[in-house]
């Protein structure tokens, strides 16, 4: 089985895009751990909690308790987008009426846990967990807490409980985003350790000063860390966590709070603020903006490619690009699903499995069982019956559908009816069969073309852009469309691949900067420009965005 | 001669005989089963029987988790720290969740050692104020009851009827002032002893006291009417103002302080229904303090509770109304 890593990421999306606009609505509200908790979220209801909305108080469901009750936009989205209500009511959030109460809320259909009041959640849990266990059911508990929240002596009571009573039927998201309400959370009480100065990066740079997993190890815990916005990280933890027998988990998931949108990342203001509604539009953007780097690693040894997917992941890629040749459909070889079989337990980084072969109806599951999570066959190859085939295959296999189309190809007609449950499209903008070509500039053209029709079609997967993309046309291809980016000999070729990856980052950030600004001045002027750069207090953020704002003539 | 007999006695007992009949209910405490006498319950039903240690707001919110799986929890310490130590956890974890018409979560919270009568513990431990808490809450039901025998039936209506309940115990043993088959029903007060002149109504050990006026009165030509008014909320408002009619005035008695308390029941309902004077015994706003057992009619005596103080009342309000 795969991730359903895009299934996810979708998902993700349009429930952070549904809290902006329950929260603009309500004119208040929980941004920040509402998205600090967004990919947790999304993992848990599409790919983990057994749960039916039409029935929502189903005996054998699986419970999902939001202890850090604030952020009930983050559930209220997913409960919309899973289908327990319909998204629009979204709008009604925090009104009079409304079953989208301030806080989680049995008045809303899927809510397990009146929430609110902190500190509360694990001990309900620990209760839902004993009750269970007198009437032998087998039905899991996922309860989310805060990190302020762990301020409260009763997370530690509940703590000592479940612990007592071996309860491996609760897994706890502990939402690590280091701001509480009034500050930081080392400044106002300490889970890691104290914070010097004012840089929270700080915290993230030096692992040693992560102290809070040893908290819940003291307490008889089975502890995981991970980054908490990394869905194959939090798919692995979760799958760990319910192997465990005889102790509770706590996955301790180190999350940015307001992750997603720049100026609400790492600024407790944002812990409880809503956006003007003139900056929503921005928002959404933005989110709609989100990037991934996803290195080739045929641009490195060939020899060692074991090496070269550790390189990839060193660096923090997002996706890891196997580029399948099978010497027919190219006239070049490079490795087939055996291989994909021994890379896949180096990492847990996504494989994005490129096949460049003829006939992938015939191999595609191959490659579903040797672990891939994204799998992209040609358009060249296919017809409406073998795509048909293969994004079945794929689908109920939790493996993400690729499409590809070569320089001199264009969408066939018979992929549009695939285009709403596509999940990548990629756009080749050189030859396929090696790396290291130029890439070729009408590339630019096609995929902006191509991009306008996706968004007419519902398209909701990422154009991905492969062949000869480095810093210098990096920044055109996000501004084409492209949200996917295939790096060969400008990534995996260069001698640091971590530097590498984050120039490319630092490069899509900045179209992506140009790109809101310019979204910024088409809804109102110089004015939003100015009062939407001045909301990025946190860093130098806004010195970086005044001056891509001046080069613009915005200022 | 009147018989005396143990509270929590009868609620592990009754405990264990409604454990049988109904396999839903569940026991958890808080590292005083062997004082509340749920122990036995927990040897019985091991897997029904949870012990949080001395974490008073675990134990009500496990509680509440247990009920919301269809569980009837007895949540039990002493009144000190329930409510005492976990107001919060009460209102948000099992008065406030309200779902499919049911109000608040099933969980039914019986506690000991409420009121001066605890003694010795002095008063740190003396709680005078659960009253007050429990009944301002929401879709929470409070019963003070005055013996054994009020205990086993109220235990026994806790399993029966839906919803947040709160049951205060004395620590001591109290006196017998029910017949074996009297009725018991949520809401309905009972008349122990029928009178004209004026009316007492009291709730937990002050019932006894107030039979006690009650028959002394009785020698000097005064015809009281004595309620038992167990269940404090819902208060029987009806009944209430029938003694008001009928009798002119109301003496209300309790082990707790006068303020917000049963007292202040009586007197928010029958100053909507039909006003008459009323006198409240009970503590005057101030603390209690440590008395041996011998001490405790002293202790109470201190604090102007005794059946001389609310005869002292009843005749006070009569030189009012005539």
């Amino acid at each position: 089985m795969g991730l359903n890593y895009y299934h996810i990421f979708k998902r993700v999306k349009e429930a952070r895009k549904l809290v902006i606009k329950g929260i603009t609505a309500a004119g208040s509200g929980h941004p920040g751990g509402s998205f600090s908790m967004a990919e947790i979220m999304g993992c848990l209801f599409y790919k983990f909690l057994k749960y039916d909305p039409k029935n929502p108080l189903w005996p054998d469901r699986d419970r999902l308790v939001l202890s850090k009750g604030h952020a009930s936009p983050g559930l209220f989205s997913n409960l919309a987008v899973a289908g327990y209500f319909e998204k629009s009511e979204i709008e009604t959030l925090r009104k009079l009426g409304s079953k989208l109460q301030g806080h989680p809320d049995f008045k809303c259909p899927g809510v397990e846990f009146c929430g609110g009041s902190l500190g509360l959640g694990l001990s309900f849990s620990l209760g839902m967990a004993l009750a269970a266990r007198i009437d032998k059911k087998n039905h899991h508990i996922y309860t989310i807490i805060g990190d302020g929240e762990s301020n409260e002596g009763q997370v530690w009571e509940a703590a000592m409980a479940a612990s007592k009573y071996k309860v491996d039927s609760l897994t706890v998201f502990l939402d690590r985003n280091f701001i509480q309400q009034d500050d930081y959370t080392e400044r106002v009480m300490p889970l890691d350790e104290e914070l010097v100065g004012d840089d929270i990066s700080e915290m993230w740079k030096n692992a040693a000063r992560w102290k809070v997993g040893d908290k819940w190890r003291a307490f008889g815990w089975n502890v995981l860390e991970i980054d908490g916005h990394r869905i194959e990280q939090i798919v692995k933890a979760i799958n760990t966590a319910l192997q465990v027998k005889g102790t509770p988990s706590i996955i301790v998931a180190r999350t940015i709070k307001g992750k997603s949108v720049e100026h609400m990342e790492d600024n407790p203001k944002w812990h409880g603020v809503a956006p003007n509604p003139q900056i929503s539009p921005i928002i959404d953007l933005e989110l709609d903006c989100q990037f991934l780097i996803s290195p080739s690693i045929i641009a490195g040894d060939m020899t060692n490619l074991e090496n070269e997917v550790k390189r990839a992941a060193h660096g923090r890629s997002d996706f890891i690009h196997l580029d399948v040749m099978d010497g027919m459909f190219v006239p070049n070889k490079t490795f087939d699903y055996e291989k994909i079989k021994q890379l896949r337990p180096l990492t847990t980084i996504p494989f994005d499995t490129h096949l460049m072969i003829n006939d992938p109806v015939k191999y595609v599951k191959n490659y579903v069982d040797a672990g891939c999570d994204i799998i992209t066959v040609h358009a060249e190859v296919c017809d409406e019956s073998s795509f048909g085939e293969i994004h079945d295959v794929l689908h109920s296999n939790d493996v993400s559908v690729g499409l590809a189309i070569n320089p001199d190809t264009e969408l066939p007609v018979w992929s549009e009816k695939f285009i709403p449950t596509l999940d990548q499209l990629i756009i080749m903008s050189v030859i396929p069969g090696k790396s290291g070509q130029k890439y070729i500039e009408a590339t630019h053209e096609k995929t902006q073309r191509i991009y306008k029709f996706l968004q007419d079609k519902k398209f909701e997967g990422l154009i991905e852009a492969d062949g000869g993309v480095d810093l210098t046309n990096i920044e055109s291809c996000f501004l084409d469309g492209a949200r996917v980016f295939v790096g060969g000999s400008a990534i995996i070729g260069q001698k640091d691949v971590r530097i590498m990856i984050c120039e490319f980052r630092k490069k899509l950030m900045h179209a992506r900067r140009k790109l809101l600004i310019q979204k910024a001045h088409s809804l109102g002027g110089n004015d939003l420009v100015n009062k939407w750069i001045d909301l990025h207090e946190v860093g130098k953020k806004k010195t970086e965005l005044l001056q891509i704002a001046k080069e613009a003539g915005f200022v | 001669m009147t018989e005396f007999a143990d509270m929590r006695t009868v609620y592990g007992e009754t405990l264990i005989k409604i454990g049988e009949e109904n396999p839903d209910v569940v026991v958890v405490g808080a590292d005083t089963t062997d004082s509340l006498k749920t122990k036995p319950f927990g040897k019985k039903f091991p897997n029904r029987f949870f012990n949080v240690g001395i974490a008073e707001a675990n134990l009500i919110t496990i509680a509440a988790g247990l009920a919301n799986e269809g569980k009837i929890p007895f949540a039990s310490t002493y009144a000190a720290f329930l409510p005492g130590r976990c107001v919060d956890q009460i209102r948000n974890a099992i008065a406030y969740p309200s779902r499919n018409g049911k109000n608040g979560l099933n969980v039914k919270m019986v506690v000991s050692h409420g009121g001066l009568s605890v003694g010795a513990d002095g008063g740190s431990h003396q709680q005078i104020e659960d009253i007050a808490i429990m009944r301002v809450i929401p879709n929470v039901k409070v019963f003070i009851p005055s013996d054994t025998i009020s205990v086993e039936n109220l235990t026994r209506i806790f399993v029966q009827s839906y919803g947040p309940f709160f049951m205060r115990l004395a620590r001591s043993k109290t006196p017998i002032v029910h017949s074996k088959d009297q009725k018991f029903e949520i809401g309905k007060g009972i008349v122990l002893r029928d009178g004209s002149d004026c009316t007492i109504a009291a709730c937990g050990i002050t019932v006894q006291m107030a039979l006690e006026a009650a028959d002394s009165l009785k020698q000097e030509g005064v015809s009281c009417r004595v309620i038992d008014m167990f269940s404090v909320k819902p208060i029987d408002s009806d009944l209430l103002e029938k003694a008001a009619r009928e009798t002119g005035g109301i003496v209300t008695c309790e082990e707790h302080n006068i303020m917000a308390g049963f007292g202040s029941a009586v007197s928010e309902s029958i100053s909507e229904t039909y006003p008459v004077p009323i006198r409240r015994i009970g503590v005057r706003d101030r603390f209690g303090e440590s008395a041996r057992d011998s001490e405790i009619p002293l202790l109470l005596e201190k604090h102007g509770i005794t059946s001389i103080h609310i005869s002292n009342a009843v005749k006070e309000i009569r030189s009012k109304t005539r």
